[in-house]
């Protein structure tokens, strides 16, 4: 029986090389793609496959929070997360959510078959950094990660999170309310809720937030007018 | 080889198009990412008489591979390591200014399109769209007409 893939990422053309990597494997098949978080957290449940992968960086519900959702609906599911950014925070949070991969998107034509192959053995698959940052916060009892920590806020739900990165995409309690199916109402006590419990006045602090907290990112463009190469993003 | 013109086969599917001409288009494709470059490549070689000829994953290979391989069109991401496209397409015009190149980016703004135009590119695509813009886009430059999308006011000028 073929080991059947759920694939989730915004961009049509990263899907389609991902797919073109993992129906390459024999034995391997993807039996659904989804473009957000939101629908991958639905054709999952609907599906059943036996590996997820989810991109971090997706809109209206990002792979995070996905894999929170996943993993709260059936701790069996088997996430691997791929990501732009190996920060110690994307990390922590990829691996507090419950994932059991974690692959740079940069090195997913490298990582992600052994990553796979690893999920299908009962295994984990992490970057070496995730294993060194693993083994240095085991031997520091956990300082080593939280030495990097942003200073503590107040802890949001699953659904201010939710409601959160849905705000900071720029969408209204009305546009809210329709794609959670809630009324406007609830949706507007959500975020008087969020907002007093970080202490915000303005939905300038909450996008400032969602990008400091991986709940949204952002694309930064290398410097313009400039003769010389620019860095990676 | 440029632009050499073939002939469609008698079991195309529509008679309008049984002699309609192929172009070859040779593409060479840049960007850091590989995953993205075979997305890509899985997108342009499904096209009849598309061939990507060479890949780059950075802006001094995307130089030295469009000296060497000298392709029609050129797919270049924007933000990649060593050199950024927009140099590497300010160097490549200057050498090879027949050579067409075409912008894939995440980048959805005006303002990296028009720095993208005016280092000499011809086109410019957003890569969320790029399953949809692609192939239109390829076709136009390799016309040497411009084209260009973006995301955001869902713009397509074409001329």
């Amino acid at each position: 029986m073929k080991l059947r893939i759920l694939l989730a990422d915004d961009h049509e053309i990263v899907r389609r090389g991902l797919c073109a990597l993992l129906q390459n494997h024999e034995g391997w098949e993807v039996c659904g793609e989804a473009t957000d978080g939101r629908e991958a957290v639905e054709k999952a449940k609907q599906l059943r496959p036996d590996v997820v992968i989810l991109d971090v960086g997706m809109p209206n519900l990002n792979g995070l929070d996905a894999t929170r959702q996943l993993m709260q609906y059936d701790p069996n599911f088997k996430v691997i997360v791929l990501t732009i950014t190996d920060s110690d925070q994307v990390i922590r949070e990829a691996l507090d959510a419950g994932a059991r991969g974690f692959v740079l998107k940069s090195d997913a034509a490298r990582d992600l078959v052994s990553a796979v192959e690893a999920l299908q053995r009962k295994r984990m698959f992490f970057t070496p950094r995730v294993n060194d940052l693993v083994l240095a916060g085991f031997l520091d009892k956990g300082h080593a990660i939280s030495r990097s920590e942003p200073p503590s806020l107040p802890t949001l739900t699953a659904r201010e999170r939710e409601i959160t990165q849905l705000l900071a995409e720029g969408k209204s309690s009305k546009e809210v309310a329709s794609l959670l199916n809630l009324s406007t109402k609830t949706v507007e006590t959500h975020r008087s809720n969020i907002m007093r419990k970080l202490s915000f006045h303005s939905i300038r602090d909450l996008v400032v937030y969602a990008i400091k907290n991986n709940i949204i990112q952002i694309d930064v463009p290398p410097q313009l007018k400039t003769p010389a190469g620019s860095p990676a993003v | 080889m440029k632009n050499v013109r073939l002939w469609r086969s008698a079991s195309s599917q529509s008679p309008a198009t049984d002699r309609a001409p192929i172009m070859t288009i040779r593409i060479l494709l840049v960007d850091d990412h590989p995953i993205v470059r075979q997305g890509l490549k899985t997108l342009l070689e499904a096209h009849p008489g598309w061939e990507v000829i060479g890949e780059a994953a950075d802006g001094l290979e995307a130089v030295d591979k469009a000296d060497r391989l000298h392709p029609d069109v050129m797919v270049l991401d924007v933000t990649m390591p060593k050199m950024n496209g927009l140099e590497a397409c300010r160097q490549i015009r200057q050498k090879a200014p027949g050579l067409e190149i075409l912008f894939v980016t995440q980048h959805d703004s005006p303002q990296m399109m028009r720095e993208a135009l005016e280092a000499g590119a011809r086109g410019y695509v957003v890569k969320s769209n790029a399953a949809r813009d692609l192939l239109e886009a390829v076709e136009a430059v390799s016309q040497h007409r411009v084209f260009t999308a973006l995301n955001r006011r869902d713009s397509v000028n074409s001329y």
